[in-house]
């Protein structure tokens, strides 16, 4: 009896074990090379980390500058600092250098600077992560910039600024641990020191630097922070903590690792549904023979093992094979991390970590099947032999009467109702269909959310059809004016409002002083979304970012004070509202103008423009990059496009990814849920043919029953994707500093496209279902 | 009188294995006229319900020709049959066949409103007139589980009768009954069929038999011998007689 009943399950639900078999390989594939991919991002990080040895502190600076200071507050400190260095940027401008024939790096929003070598940490390394040495004529390109503008080795560059002209033939990728990220706005080109030199003597590019601290270990960065604030060392720039670089670093693959493991969940959890529908069905079928078994003294723990043994089989297969399967997978979804990270790994722990995946996958499976095996122990011997007349007993209330039914056909009708009759068993076919509607609508809300325009809201931007930054130089607060100037007499343009962000001192509750950048203008003209509260309006006001009003920062609420100091004079400030902002660190502030400019440490202009109707953004925005040279104009889509780009495209992977996968499982649940439904149902539909109805209007009522629960499901799995999706990725990016994502919804893809994929998929498969599901003589059933 | 139905040289084979073939009906002719009472005997597994199925057009014969009013049932596609058995045929079975999930009177409209050619209204006042004659009237709500074997009968009658068809095919419809709700049945029938409505039946029971007017004896799939006879009436008191002869028959005929 065991043999036979292993042997009829095994033919019975050939579909069935395929179909588990293929989702929990599919999760196994899934988990085990996100795993692998989060174990060698870990892994890659603490190698790059280890060759490129980052600064812990980076001031930026542009202007005077006097070392001998900075080496005196290194003395002072040697307590904390290892090292320091100072790295002199030679800014070019993207206008100036030229790619091909006709091309230039005009377009980019990042600064672009020349550098040599550091001699004693943050170097920049090569694709191999081995520290640059640069060949007199040879240009080594940051990685980003060899991607953009789709770049190789042997292509050439040519730099073109005053007097200055050269060619450099691209030698190398620089793989830059502090500056490889689009969310840093700074990239460095690394040449030779003799053309550096020569680069410096015919002034080609403006003078910044970076200086640098290496701390002991144990060394305190916040205090060596505030100390050289105190100090009143240069520091017009922003100062950056090193591990703010590793974040940059890590987050698209950690972001695209989770969102897979996410998927492979989901997986595990059908691949369960599917195990107890089986389990279900089977455990009705076999209920007379598990109560003879049960008579004749086998234990239940006997029993069950005849179910669970398949599932086991089934699972450690699945996860041998899913295993061995994820070697392959790995490298689909780490393109961005073997370029901007570390190409190739030694070692097997990868290998190692990676096998939690199928270990937990099994371990998963088997604790589920024992639960829903719990049906057994309540089957009692006499029980199951006599499960006719306890079902006969049942006395409940007619619901549905054919009579009740007035719009609908009778099919259509006897399609919906057998949903309420037998709402446990469709229940599954619900769920899964939510989550397939999920796994495609939360991707494709996040795609479209960071490729909106609206996204520059948690960038700390208002809405604005162009922005001009201008670079720090000697000419920039002169330029700014004459811009202005120019604007005002400009008729293209609808409106425009300065911003001007510098660096001040800010008391924290412990009653130490730390940096702050405030923005300061007029928030009105171009109003930001506040999460809570308002912009600052008025004298005294001001408003901060998410991540600055945190706890772990400023530890502040709408309606607290901070005092700031800027040239000299305290200031007691009210917080006027809260916004998110995943710039700069997440950490910045605006205020009403009135706080005025700290002039000792101007960060940068900014100058938001509305143009008018009809106006051609992109004539205008050529205009305004050539007549400033040391402008950098932007329309606001592009800027968050190039930020994000690095998402972007591996969402987009996952957009495609997510449907595909949700179209298979829709595709697949619906063959074996009707399959199953339809071997059940075998003699009402060869009653329902004896009276008359055709094949056609019986596959119908399955149509109608089915679509039902699909449409449900969509609405409800779109409605989940909306709304609780959003709170997944807000609670994801609240560490970036924004916490409240609101989705960008494009109706007719969450309403229309998505959707109409599919019940075309589901429909279709019906179709093939009820189809194959037809014997031609009706007597094999209805005399059975 | 026309026929109804005419069988010519009818066979129906099913593959076994491979290779192997069953014959489970050979080389049968058969015709029934409008408004016949006649019933099947045969041992168990002569193919006395293969004969019904086939004929009906519920499965598919192997070869020859069976016209139904006229029309080769072997020619037409199934949307044609389905819809010939919806609108012409009724079907009683032994175990009733009843769908589950509907109460005892929506299983009884269920062809009609599949049909749809009247209101709800009027299907709903037949179902009722239906069951009435039947006298089952009180139990229209119950569901198929909460009735007796002869209940389900006659439900299982009322549902043939819906459609008013032409033909009533009952393959042991008194199978599992006793022999009061056997002999209810059987006057419920016979009621049917002095509207003009042709009853076909298989049976075992020479009681059943008795009130037919025509005996097919069905043997490995051949019919190899017929009875006629007038047809029963009730005032006539000569049941012992008819069963007796019927006996006398079948034993001639080797049972
Ligand atoms: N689809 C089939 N495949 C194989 N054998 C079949 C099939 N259908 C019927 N048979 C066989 O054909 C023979 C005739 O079956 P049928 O049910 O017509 O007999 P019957 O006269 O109605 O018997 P009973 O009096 O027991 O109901 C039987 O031996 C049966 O096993
Ligand atoms: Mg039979």
């Amino acid at each position: 009896m065991f043999l036979k009943m292993v042997k009829n399950d095994l033919v019975r639900n050939k579909i069935v074990t395929v179909t588990v078999f293929v989702f929990i390989t599919m999760a196994v594939i899934l988990a085990a090379s996100a795993i692998h991919n989060i174990a060698s991002l870990i892994q890659g990080m603490s190698k790059f980390q280890e060759s490129a040895e980052p600064a812990d502190i980076t001031v930026m600076h542009a202007g005077e500058f006097d070392q001998a200071k900075i080496d005196q507050f290194t003395e002072q400190y040697r307590e904390h600092i290892a090292v320091q260095e100072t790295m002199v940027l030679q800014n070019i401008d993207g206008s100036d250098i030229q790619i091909g024939q006709h091309q230039t790096m005009a377009e980019t929003i990042q600064d672009i600077s020349f550098v040599v070598q550091n001699k004693n940490f943050d170097f920049i390394l090569d694709i191999n992560n081995e520290r640059l040495d640069v060949k007199e004529g040879y240009v080594a390109v940051p990685i980003y910039f060899m991607e953009q503008y789709d770049l190789h080795i042997g292509d050439s560059i040519t730099v073109k600024s005053g007097w200055y002209e050269k060619m450099f033939v691209i030698s190398d990728y620089a793989r830059d641990y502090e500056m490889n990220s689009p969310l840093t706005s700074s990239k460095r080109f690394v040449i030779n020191q003799s053309d550096y030199n020569q680069m410096l003597k015919m002034q080609a590019g403006e003078l910044e630097y970076l200086i640098e601290f290496k701390l002991n270990e144990g060394g305190d960065a916040a205090a060596v922070q505030t100390a050289y604030n105190e100090a009143g060392l240069p520091a017009n720039g922003p100062i950056i903590e090193g591990k703010i670089f590793t974040m940059f670093n890590a987050m698209s693959d950690m972001v695209v690792a989770l969102v897979i493991i996410f998927i492979s969940m989901l997986l595990i959890v059908i691949a369960a549904l599917c195990i107890r529908l089986t389990f279900l069905a089977t455990i009705d079928e076999d209920i007379k023979e598990i109560g003879v078994m049960k008579a004749m003294g086998i234990s239940q723990k006997g029993i069950k093992k005849i179910y669970l043994s398949k599932y086991k089989v089934v699972s450690i297969a699945a996860g041998i094979i899913g295993y061995l399967l994820s070697f392959a997978a790995v490298n689909l979804l780490n393109g961005n991390r073997r370029l901007y990270i570390a190409s190739d790994l030694s070692g097997n722990l990868n290998y190692l970590l990676a096998l939690i995946a199928p270990i937990f996958v099994y371990v998963m499976i088997v604790l589920y099947c024992n639960r829903v095996l719990k049906r057994v122990d309540k089957i009692s011997a006499v029980e199951a032999l006599r499960s006719d007349i306890m079902e006969r007993s049942k006395k409940r209330k007619y619901s549905f009467p054919l009579q009740k039914n007035k719009f609908l056909s009778l099919n259509s009708y006897m399609g919906l109702r057998d949903i309420g009759k037998r709402f446990k068993l469709y229940r599954l076919l619900f769920v899964i269909y939510i989550v397939c509607t999920f796994i495609v609508i939360l991707p494709v809300n996040m795609y479209n959310t960071l490729n909106s325009p609206e996204f520059s809201s948690y960038m700390g931007i208002g809405k604005q059809d162009m922005r001009i930054d201008l670079r720090r130089t000697d000419r920039i607060t002169d330029d700014f004016i004459t811009l202005q100037e120019e604007f005002k007499n400009d008729n293209d343009i609808e409106k425009y409002a300065p911003y001007i962000t510098s660096s001040y001192q800010v008391k924290h509750a412990d009653g130490t002083w730390h940096n702050l950048n405030i923005e300061i203008g007029d928030f009105s003209v171009f109003p930001l979304k506040f999460l809570e509260g308002r912009a600052p309006e008025e004298e005294g006001e001001i408003s901060l970012s998410l991540a600055n009003a945190a706890e772990d920062g400023l530890n502040k609420k709408v309606g607290d004070k901070v005092t700031v100091e800027a040239g000299g004079k305290e200031q007691t400030l009210t917080v006027t509202g809260i916004y998110q902002d995943i710039t700069n660190g997440g950490k910045t502030a605006k205020a009403h103008t009135s706080l005025g400019v700290n002039e000792a440490s101007v960060l940068w202009y900014i100058v938001s423009i509305n143009l008018a109707e009809g106006v051609a953004i992109r004539e205008k925005m050529n205009y305004y990059q050539n007549a400033y040279s040391t402008a950098q104009v932007n329309n606001i889509e592009e800027y968050t496009k190039q930020t994000l780009g690095t998402i972007i495209d591996q969402m987009e992977i996952v957009v495609i990814g997510g449907i595909s996968i949700a179209i298979i499982i829709a595709i697949l649940v619906t063959a074996l849920f009707l399959r199953m439904l339809l071997a059940k149902d075998m003699s009402q539909i060869a009653i329902m043919r004896s009276v008359g109805l055709t094949l056609r209007q019986i596959s119908y009522q399955y149509m109608a029953g089915t679509l039902m629960v699909l449409l449900v499901g969509i609405i409800l799995g779109a409605l989940a994707a909306n709304f609780l999706g959003e709170l997944l990725v807000s609670m994801g990016m609240s560490s970036m500093g924004a916490s409240k994502i609101e989705f960008v919804h494009v109706i007719w893809q969450t309403w229309l496209l998505c959707p109409v994929v599919l019940l075309a998929a589901v429909g279709l498969t019906i179709l093939m279902s009820c189809k194959a599901a037809v014997k031609d003589d009706l007597s094999a059933v209805l005399r059975s | 009188m026309t026929n109804i139905i005419e069988a010519s040289s009818m066979t129906k084979r099913v593959a076994l294995g491979k290779n192997t073939e069953l014959s489970i009906l050979r080389d049968i002719n058969l015709k029934v006229k409008k408004g016949e009472f006649l019933s099947v005997m045969g041992p168990s597994g002569s193919g006395k319900s293969t004969l019904l199925y086939n004929i009906s057009g519920m499965d598919r014969m192997t070869s020859g020709s069976v016209k139904y009013q006229g029309r080769e049932i072997g020619s037409l596609k199934e949307e044609d049959l389905a819809k010939i058995r919806l609108g012409t045929m009724g079907f009683i079975f032994q175990d009733i066949n009843l769908l589950k999930n509907l109460s005892l009177i929506d299983n009884i409209m269920f062809p009609a409103l599949a049909a749809a050619d009247a209101n709800k209204h009027t299907i709903s006042q037949k179902a009722k007139q239906l069951m009435k004659m039947t006298g089952i009237e009180k139990i229209a709500d119950h569901t198929s589980t909460q009735g007796s074997g002869g209940q389900l009968q006659r439900v299982g009658i009322c549902r043939a009768l819906i459609n008013n068809p032409d033909i009533i095919f009952g393959d042991e419809p008194t199978g599992a009954l006793d022999s009061k709700a056997t002999e209810e049945i059987m006057s419920i029938l016979a009621e049917i069929n002095k509207t003009g409505t042709t009853v076909m039946l298989v049976t075992h029971d020479v009681k059943v038999a008795a009130k037919t007017e025509r005996i097919l004896f069905m043997i490995d799939g051949k019919i190899v011998s017929q009875k006629k006879m007038r047809k029963y009436d009730a005032r006539q008191d000569d049941r012992k007689e008819r069963e007796e002869s019927i006996m006398k028959w079948l034993m001639e005929n080797g049972l």
